[in-house]
C-alpha cells in the first residue's frame, strides 16, 4: 500500500510569465532549487527525477545543473497534462518501494514564449490523422466537441462555463503570484469574448505561460522531520479509459464524460478512505472550463450533468489559486503546489478547515490524481 | 491617424447619389454576356440587366473623376499612408429586382468600417467595409456589402500560404486513405467476426482476428457533435471550419468537415451525407443536391476580357507587369468577375427562368491565367452553395438566393 507512505516535503516555482527570456532548463533548475530550500534538502539529497514525456529537459541535464550526484529513479510519463499528478505517484512508488529516498519531480516549460500547444500544428503519429486534417487541429477544438454533446445532453449553457472561469479570476485577482492577479471578469466578460471553437469562448481557455514548478517527495516519516509541514498522500492514481484516445475519446457511447478520471476517482476514495463529502477544496486541471464541470460528476462531487449547479451554487471551493485559467499554465503542477499550500495552511486564499486536499490533473486523456492532508 | 479618419468618414453616412454615366444598356449588356460566357437567352429578349451587374453601371470608368466617395476617400487615406495595393475579399449583394434596359442607376455609398493593421499573405494591410445602395429615382434597386484589403505590398513576393495539414498514412490505415483516392467511405471489419469498426487498426478488439477487411459504408448517418472552429488559422484553411463527429448508419462514429452548411444552422441529430473533399471524408447536409461541376479554362483573355466587361480598369486585371510590381505574380481575375460567374453557374443549373435574390461571396486564392477554375455546388431548397477552385486552393465560396 502506497496510502500515507509519502508526503510532498517542497514545493517550488518560477514566476510565473509570458516570457521568460530565460532557457526551460534554467527554469526548471531555479524550481528544483526553490523546492529543495523550500524543504531544506541539499541537492545531494536528491536521487530520483521525474517529470513529463513532454519536458525538453533531460533528467541528467536537471542533475547535473543542481549538482545533484547518482540517481537510483528517472522516470517519465505520457499524455502531456494528464501526466501532472502521476509523475509524483512514480515518485511515491520509488519512495515507498525503497527505489529512492527523495525524488523531485519538475515541469519547465515556455509554453507561451516558445512552443504554443494552442496552435494547428501538424502532429506526429496515426491516430491524429483521424483529426487534424479535418480541422479539429487544436485542444480547443478537440475539447469543444466533447463540450457541445455534453451540452446537449444535459442542457447545460455556455454561462454554466463562463461561471467556471468567473470563479477561476475571482480567486487570481487577490493572488498575487497569478497573472490574472487584480483582474477579475464577469460573466458579462465571458459572454463577450471571442469565440475560439464553438460552443468555447476565449474565456474557456486557459492561458499561456512561462514558467516552471518543482515537488519534493520523500516518505512521510522523513518529511516529518523536515523544515515544513509535510503534505502527506493519501491517494495517488491514473487512469485511462476504454477505447481512449488523446483528447478525441470519440468513438465510445458516451461521448460526454470523461471515464479516465472515473478511473482515478475510484483509486483516489479507495486508496485514501476519504469520500467527496471530506474534501476541503479540490484543484482540478481546467484548462478548458467544460473539463472542470465533467471532472466533479467522475469524481463523485455530484450526480452526471450536475456539476453546473454545484459551481453556480459555490458549493466547492475549487481552485483557490486561480487555477491554471487565473494564475498560470504549468502544464497542472502549479495545481499540485496549490493543494500542498492549503494543506499547509499557507494558502493566499486559504480555504478553511483540516479535510484533505484533491487534485487532478489534465483530463480528456489518460489523466492521473492525488489527496493529499496533513500528518 | 488611419483610425480617426476612418471614424471621420463613417461618420459621414450615406454619400449624395451618383448617377451612373450610361443607362443601362443592351451593348454592355452583350459584351458582359459574351466576356462571362453567359448564353442565358432572357437578358436579351426581356430587356434585362443579369443581376450580377449590378455594380458595373456605376463604375468610374478609365478616367475617374474624383468626388466625393467614401471608399474613395479612405482609399486615400490609406494609398498616403503606404497601403496602395488592394484586393476585395468580400461581396454580399442583394437584388430587389432586375435592371431594365434604359433605366438610369444611382449609387449611394457609406463606410462602415476599417480594421487594421493586420498581417496578411499578401502583406499588412487594413480591411476596409463598405455598403452601396443602388437606386432608380429613388426606388432601391440592389444593395451591396463590400469588403477589401488595402495593403502594403512587401518587398519580396508574398509567403505561399502554409499547407494544409495532411493525414499520416501507415500500414494499418492505408486501406481508408486509398478508398477515398477511389472515391469509397471504408469502414474497417474483422476478417473473422466481422465487427466494423473506426478509427481502424490491426488487431480486432472483439475477437482478437489480426484479419482486417473492410466494408464500404453507405455514406449516410447522423451528426453526434460538431464544432466551430474559428481561431487560431489552421494551415492552409480559412475560418470558420464546421467539424462534425457522425454516426454513420454502419454503426461507426467518424469526424469530417461540414460543408454547405452555415455554423448557426448545425444541429446535433441533423442527417448527413458523406463526401469527399481532397482526399479527406467531408460531409454535406443530407436533402442537398449536387450541381454538375463547370471547369473554366482561365486564360489572360478571360481576365482582361471580363475586367473590361464589367469596366474595372484596376492594372492588375490587364497589365501583368504592374499587377507584379504591385505584389501579384500576375494579373487576376476581379471580383465583379467572380460574381458573374457564380451567377452564371448557378443560372446554367437553374434554368433561364431562375431569379436571383442575392449572391454572397468571399475570395480566398487569386485566379491567375492558365489556371482552370472548377465550381461545385449544393442546392438546397433556394439557396445554392457555391465553391470555386484552382489548382492551389479555394478562390470563392459563397452562396446564391434565388427567388422562390
Amino acid at each position: 500500500m502506497i496510502a500515507r507512505a509519502t508526503a510532498i516535503a517542497g514545493i517550488g516555482a518560477t514566476e510565473f510569465a509570458k516570457d521568460s527570456g530565460r532557457s526551460e532548463l534554467r527554469l526548471a533548475v531555479e524550481a528544483v532549487r526553490a523546492a529543495l530550500d523550500d524543504a531544506g534538502l541539499q541537492p545531494s539529497d536528491v536521487d530520483g527525477l521525474t517529470t513529463f514525456t513532454m519536458d525538453d529537459n533531460a533528467e541528467i541535464a536537471v542533475a547535473r545543473e543542481i549538482g545533484a550526484g547518482e540517481l537510483t529513479f528517472l522516470s517519465r510519463i505520457g499524455y502531456g497534462g494528464g501526466a501532472a499528478c502521476a509523475v509524483v505517484q512514480q515518485a511515491v512508488l520509488a519512495v515507498a518501494t525503497g527505489i529512492a529516498s527523495t525524488v523531485v519531480c519538475y515541469r519547465a516549460l515556455n509554453e507561451r514564449s516558445g512552443r504554443r500547444f494552442g496552435q494547428a500544428t501538424t502532429p506526429p503519429g496515426l491516430d491524429a490523422s483521424w483529426h487534424y486534417p479535418m480541422g479539429l487541429a487544436t485542444p480547443a477544438a478537440m475539447v469543444a466537441m466533447v463540450a457541445r454533446r455534453y451540452m446537449h445532453d444535459y442542457g447545460a449553457t455556455t454561462d454554466d462555463l463562463g461561471r467556471v472561469s468567473v470563479a477561476a479570476r475571482r480567486y487570481a485577482a487577490t493572488n498575487p503570484a497569478a497573472w490574472f492577479y487584480r483582474r477579475p471578469i464577469t460573466l458579462d466578460d465571458h459572454r463577450a469574448s471571442r469565440w475560439i471553437a464553438e460552443p468555447l469562448r476565449l474565456l474557456d481557455c486557459c492561458q499561456e505561460s512561462d514558467g516552471a514548478v518543482a515537488l519534493v517527495i520523500t516518505s512521510a516519516e522523513r518529511a516529518r522531520d523536515l523544515r515544513r509541514p509535510p503534505a502527506v498522500i493519501c491517494a495517488a492514481a491514473q487512469g485511462s479509459g476504454t477505447d481512449q484516445f488523446v483528447m478525441t475519446s470519440y468513438y465510445r457511447d458516451d461521448v460526454a464524460a470523461l471515464p479516465e478520471m472515473g478511473v482515478v476517482a475510484r483509486q483516489l476514495w479507495g486508496q485514501s478512505g476519504f469520500t467527496p463529502g471530506d474534501v476541503r477544496t479540490a484543484v482540478l486541471y481546467d484548462h478548458f472550463t467544460p473539463y472542470v464541470l465533467m471532472q466533479l460528476e467522475e469524481l463523485g462531487f455530484c450526480g452526471r450533468g450536475e456539476a453546473r449547479h454545484l459551481i453556480a451554487d459555490d458549493r466547492l471551493p475549487i481552485n483557490p489559486n486561480g487555477g491554471q485559467l487565473g494564475e498560470a499554465y504549468i502544464h497542472g503542477m502549479n495545481g499540485i503546489a496549490e493543494a500542498v499550500r492549503q494543506v499547509r495552511g499557507t494558502a493566499v486564499n486559504q480555504i478553511p478547515g483540516d479535510g484533505p486536499v484533491l487534485v487532478t490533473a489534465g483530463t480528456g486523456v489518460p489523466t492521473s490524481g492525488l489527496i493529499l492532508s496533513g500528518a | 491617424m488611419i483610425a480617426e479618419a476612418a471614424e471621420r468618414i463613417a461618420a459621414l453616412g450615406l454619400s449624395p447619389a451618383r448617377l451612373a454615366r450610361d443607362p443601362v444598356n443592351l451593348p454592355a449588356i452583350r459584351d458582359w454576356l459574351a466576356a462571362i460566357g453567359d448564353d442565358n437567352p432572357v437578358y436579351e429578349r426581356d430587356g434585362l440587366a443579369p443581376p450580377a451587374m449590378a455594380q458595373v453601371w456605376t463604375m468610374r470608368g478609365l478616367r475617374a473623376r474624383p468626388d466625393a466617395d467614401p471608399l474613395h476617400e479612405m482609399s486615400a487615406v490609406l494609398d498616403a499612408a503606404g497601403y496602395t495595393s488592394v484586393v476585395a475579399t468580400d461581396c454580399a449583394q442583394t437584388y430587389h429586382r432586375y435592371l431594365r434596359v434604359g433605366e438610369v442607376v444611382a449609387v449611394r455609398g457609406r463606410l462602415l468600417d476599417v480594421a487594421g493593421p493586420k498581417r496578411t499573405a499578401l502583406g499588412e494591410g487594413w480591411f476596409v467595409n463598405t455598403e452601396s445602395i443602388w437606386e432608380v429615382a429613388g426606388e432601391p434597386v440592389a444593395e451591396m456589402r463590400f469588403r477589401i484589403l488595402k495593403f502594403r505590398p512587401g518587398a519580396t513576393p508574398p509567403a505561399s500560404p502554409a499547407e494544409p495539414i495532411r493525414p499520416v498514412v501507415g500500414l494499418d490505415t492505408a486501406f481508408f486513405w486509398a478508398g477515398l483516392e477511389a472515391g469509397e467511405l471504408r469502414i474497417q471489419s474483422c476478417g473473422d467476426c466481422g465487427a466494423l469498426r473506426h478509427p481502424p487498426g490491426p488487431a480486432c478488439p472483439r475477437c482478437g482476428a489480426l484479419k482486417p477487411s473492410y466494408v464500404v459504408a453507405a455514406g449516410t448517418g447522423r451528426i453526434h457533435s460538431y464544432v466551430v472552429h474559428r481561431h487560431p488559422p489552421l494551415p492552409g484553411r480559412r475560418s470558420p471550419v464546421v467539424v462534425a463527429l457522425v454516426d454513420l448508419d454502419e454503426g461507426v462514429r467518424m469526424v469530417g468537415e461540414l460543408r454547405g452548411v452555415r455554423p448557426d444552422e448545425v444541429r446535433i441529430g441533423g442527417e448527413v451525407r458523406a463526401c469527399i473533399v481532397d482526399g479527406l471524408p467531408a460531409w454535406t447536409p443530407a436533402g442537398l443536391a449536387d450541381l454538375p461541376p463547370w471547369e473554366l479554362a482561365v486564360t489572360p483573355t478571360v481576365i482582361v476580357s471580363t475586367a473590361l466587361a464589367t469596366r474595372d480598369f484596376q492594372d492588375v486585371h490587364h497589365d501583368r507587369d504592374a499587377a507584379v510590381r504591385r505584389g501579384s505574380r500576375d494579373i487576376f481575375l476581379n471580383i465583379l468577375t467572380t460574381t458573374g460567374l457564380v451567377q452564371r453557374y448557378v443560372t446554367d443549373w437553374a434554368g433561364p427562368a431562375a431569379v436571383l435574390r442575392g449572391i454572397e461571396i468571399r475570395l480566398g486564392a487569386p485566379c491567375y491565367p492558365y489556371d482552370t477554375l472548377t465550381f461545385t455546388g449544393q442546392a438546397r431548397g433556394r439557396d445554392v452553395a457555391v465553391t470555386g477552385r484552382t489548382g492551389t486552393g479555394e478562390h470563392v465560396a459563397g452562396t446564391v438566393r434565388m427567388a422562390s
